[in-house]
């Protein structure tokens, strides 16, 4: 403890160094690798062989241009869906669930437990052309009498926003937990509605929480390539399922390393503006 | 020892079951002639492993509660025990994981690998040199190995591979939903089916099938005819006739009534039919698909253990435990006859035993197409769009 | 106060009332749907785990039995799957979740060199696809010669989830009141003691959240899994692997069992907990 105290520059380092020390050769070292294989070129035939191919990216951009979008049409969109679905029941959580809490907590994670497959081909089972909910839908006039909502973009977008729900609900229930319910009392005494409380004092301090869930529903959602392949049509592939055919189907590992900088770097752009509009004291505090 | 059945038995069996006797059957048994069951130590001494390590498809074995029967008779004829694990689950995410250590000339620690020859990884890993040599003296049991299977166009003389299960990939249809669908033509353009058709993402499969379609010979892929067959699926795929491209899963859809009808794999529609007689297959009237999984031994594993073991697995008696469980179609000639005894209605099954004539009527496809990158960017283009 | 004011402060009073009423039910009814659309699927699973089909398919429902849930293990390989796949999900949430809160506290609490970068370094493996993450590990374990199994799984899972841990703590860190912890040394108490008797309790829920979120993340990944798993199966591996044939009725039992168990083990705890407090009282 001494030393900690006559060295207190030190102690982020030390905290951080675990964690980043697992992060540097677990995770950054192989991005090393997957960054020399980007610049490669050749075929599982003839080999690969390092040469500066900046090609790779190029091609990556130019011809995947609209599963790129896709993409990210679809995690944008599933990422504000599962904000708008999740918040009200985080704050239910945080601030209603009394004892319990976890329970609940748990019953949104419980998907988990079964698998993507299995929970994917049971929601199969329930939006079955066939099924109750899409004839009650044509009954309803909601959808048309040939509709259908499995193997469409709706069911691609509603199938990412299902299963990214807890990496929403989770971090808004974290943060939405720790307000102090006599703040929003205080402010109630200062004459304010229960809508403007909320406005103007559990919103703005959920905020953290709101920047986390987008953050770890939106990245991850726009490499996901599972829905695509179980619930989409012939035209919903997303980039996730390009990278996964370029890797194993086409064999051609620097082009699927390209096109995963390609994404990574579009994906850190894009949150880097993110962090710019909402605040940098929001993801840093 | 070996207990195959002479010409003449099987023969006789037939005459008094009365089953169709399918013409490989015969073929091979008019080959296979006398009994060379001599187990062979031949000049070199070779000694078995204590242990065998394999890796198959999941649940593709024969399976009694928690128990493999095949593998304990194995591990008790030969003192061998035999490490099982179900961990291929595709063929190209498979050779996927092996690559990286196969590349470095590194033991995959497998002695035995199930892989599809419809895809381009069996040709690959034999031309770069991945798998290990079969030791045939100590397969005597070969010789059952019916006929229709001993030269296919990548290992023409069976050194690096040996079939465990074959399946045909035809059209499968629902009766409640639709009048039979007999051919690729009208699965990709009758109307009444739009949106309700299923087509495998599988290249060598649904390749095959197209090409049969359009008249063009699989057998020997051109340019002309690739794009053709490319150009028959972008149009029932833009036009919305195709519902999805699918992986394994065309299964559940094709089981709800999602999928009127469906490219499909024998296998598959045996099982389905138990629950639900409505579905049909059928190879299609242009001709169909033969496919065929089959064991490697891949670089470093124990060739004489290995050998050992698919010499077990080809005796019409094991061959035939195998099959009633896993009901696709048995290489080893014989079983069908085994079957008999183990489980009368299955050796009917036309399914699981095809008759000569879908024999005839099924094919390959081109090997050399496989590791063609064009088509291969092509193929996944289309079904990536 | 003017009685005109007085009388405008009491009409909405009465209609703010109605309006709070409604919705304080309707936020409970909302969140009652929500938990039914997300465990719909669920039921639907649990349905069919009491199916006993003809055929080696579980997709048409055919008659009711008890068998699979007895017989749960009747599956070859599928019981060291769910062992597997639980050891890891344990293993590497606690760890996650303990890098993660340190890098956590780190980033949100000290101003230092770097910080900016950190906090960009945690959102890369988030945005890695699965595929090549995997693949590059890969290449990592050969270099090092490395041999294949359950360490290199839980490496990799380790690895994955570090980051879902910094960013949930993290949520709960930014805004955390400090002066509790300022008044906790100002008694005498040194940092340590502070953490584990002031900040440790209070940032609990948020551990609690990451644990579970890492848990879930692991006993579900497939392809990173896949690549760096050797000979072992994991129950994701197992159940992807069974489709090709058709998943047995065993995975439907496994899958809602966890959930049933777990589900039921928190009942019983805040079942006790309330009885302890009603006690005290």
């Amino acid at each position: 403890m001494g030393f900690l105290h006559r060295h207190r520059g030190l102690t982020p380092y030390l905290l951080l160094a675990p964690g980043i020390a697992w992060l540097a050769l677990f995770f950054l070292v192989p991005l090393g690798f997957l960054a020399y294989q980007s610049l490669e070129s050749g075929s599982i035939d003839f080999g690969y062989a390092f040469n500066w191919a900046w090609g790779n990216y190029w091609d990556a951009i130019h011809n995947y241009r609209r599963q790129f979008i896709r993409s990210f049409e679809y995690a944008g969109i599933a990422t504000v869906l599962a904000l708008v679905i999740s918040y009200p029941v985080a704050y239910f959580i945080a601030f209603r669930g009394g004892r319990w809490k976890n329970l609940l907590l748990l019953c949104i994670v419980a998907p988990f437990f079964v698998t993507y497959l299995i929970r994917t081909l049971a929601w199969g089972t329930i939006l079955s052309d066939n099924g109750f909910v899409v004839r009650t839908l044509h009954d309803l006039h909601l959808l048309g009498s040939d509709g259908r909502l499995l193997a469409t973009s709706t069911a691609v977008v509603a199938g990412i926003t299902y299963n990214f729900l807890p990496f929403m609900a989770l971090p808004l229930y974290v943060s939405l937990e720790q307000i102090d319910s006599r703040l929003i009392e205080a402010a109630e005494d200062l004459y304010a509605s229960k809508l403007q409380a909320f406005l103007r004092v559990t919103l703005p301090l959920s905020l953290p929480g709101v920047v986390a869930g987008t953050l770890l529903t939106f990245i991850p959602a726009a490499g996901d390539f599972v829905n695509a392949q179980l619930l989409g049509g012939t035209k919903q592939h997303m980039i996730g399922n390009v990278i996964q055919a370029k890797y194993l189907e086409l064999i051609d590992y620097p082009a699927a390393a390209a096109m995963s900088f390609v994404l990574m770097a579009v994906i850190l752009i894009l949150v880097l503006a993110y962090a710019r509009a909402v605040g940098t004291e929001q993801l840093t505090g | 020892m070996t207990d195959q059945l002479t010409r003449r038995q099987l023969l006789e069996r037939a005459a008094i079951g009365g089953a169709a006797i399918t013409f490989p059957g015969i073929l091979a048994a008019c080959g296979g002639g006398g009994s060379d069951a001599s187990e062979g130590t031949t000049s070199v001494e070779r000694k078995l492993a204590k242990t065998l390590r394999m890796s198959n498809w999941t649940l593709y074995i024969d399976v009694k509660g928690k128990r493999h029967p095949t593998l304990e008779q194995f591990e008790k004829k030969t003192g061998v025990h035999v490490k099982y694990t179900e961990d291929i689950d595709g063929n190209a995410s498979f050779f996927g994981k092996i690559q990286p250590q196969l590349q470095r000339g590194q033991s995959v620690d497998r002695d035995i690998i199930v892989m599809t020859d419809n895809s381009r990884y069996p040709s690959l890993l034999i031309d770069k040199g991945w798998v290990e040599k079969l030791d045939k003296s100590a397969i005597p049991n070969m010789k059952n190995l019916i006929a229709q299977q001993r030269h296919p166009a990548w290992d023409e003389d069976r050194d690096y591979s040996l079939p465990w299960q074959s399946g045909i990939t035809g059209i499968g249809y629902n009766a409640k939903l639709t009048d039979p669908v007999k051919s690729i033509d009208d699965l990709l353009t009758d109307p009444k089916l739009k949106g309700k058709v299923g087509v495998l993402d599988d290249y060598s499969g649904t390749l095959t099938l197209v090409m049969l379609a359009n008249g063009d010979d699989p057998g020997k892929v051109t340019d002309a005819s690739f794009d053709r067959a490319i150009k028959k699926l972008q149009k029932a795929s833009d036009s919305g006739q195709i519902r999805r491209f699918y992986g394994n899963s065309y299964k559940e859809d094709f089981a709800k009534g999602d999928l009127a009808a469906t490219i499909a794999w024998s296998g598959d529609v045996a099982q389905l039919q138990f629950s639900n007689k409505n579905l049909q297959w059928d190879v299609p009237t242009e001709g169909g698909e033969i496919w065929t999984d089959n064991m490697f031994i891949p670089k470093g594993g124990n060739v004489y253990t290995a050998s050992t073991f698919m010499n077990f697995v080809y005796d019409p008696k094991v061959a035939a435990q195998i099959e009633a469980y896993i009901q696709y179609i048995c290489p080893v000639d014989g079983a069908k006859a085994a079957m008999l005894k183990l489980d009368p209605s299955l050796s009917k099954n036309r399914l699981i035993f095809p008759t000569k004539q879908m024999l005839d009527n099924v094919t390959s496809l081109d090997a050399k197409a496989f590791n063609n990158e064009k088509y291969l960017t092509t193929w996944n283009n289309l079904i990536s769009a | 106060m003017s009685a005109v004011a007085t009388a405008a402060r009491q009409r909405p009073r009465v209609g703010a009332r109605a309006w709070a009423f409604t919705r304080h039910h309707a936020l409970t009814v909302y969140s009652a749907l929500f938990f039914l659309y997300l465990l719909l699927p669920i039921a639907v699973v649990m349905v069919f785990s009491f199916n006993n089909p003809s055929g080696r398919t579980n997709y048409t429902w055919e008659r009711f039995t008890w068998d699979n849930w007895i017989h749960w293990d009747d599956v070859p390989g599928i019981r060291s799957a769910i062992v597997l796949s639980l050891e890891i999900a344990l293993l590497a949430s606690v760890v996650a979740t303990v890098l993660g809160m340190l890098i956590a506290l780190a980033l949100v609490r000290y101003g230092f060199r770097g910080r900016g970068t950190t906090n960009l370094l945690i959102f890369l493996p988030l945005s890695t696809p699965e595929i090549v993450l995997g693949a590059s590990l890969v290449t990592l374990f050969l270099n090092f010669n490395v041999v294949f199994g359950f360490w290199t799984i839980l490496i990799a899972h380790i690895m994955f989830c570090i980051s879902f841990a910094v960013v949930t703590i993290k949520a709960r860190l930014i805004g955390f009141d400090r002066h509790l912890e300022e008044a906790a040394m100002d008694l005498g108490a040194n940092e340590w003691a502070t953490f584990r008797k002031v900040t440790l309790p209070l940032i609990a829920p948020a551990i609690f959240a990451s644990l579970l979120l890492c848990f879930s993340i692991s006993v579900d990944d497939f392809v990173v899994t896949y690549f760096n798993s050797g000979n072992e199966v994991t129950f994701p591996l197992f159940v992807w692997g069974s489709a090709r044939v058709g998943a047995p009725p065993q995975v439907n039992v496994i899958g809602t069992a966890i959930f049933v168990v777990a589900l039921g083990a928190m009942l019983i705890n805040i079942l006790l907990q309330t009885r302890r407090s009603k006690g005290a009282e």
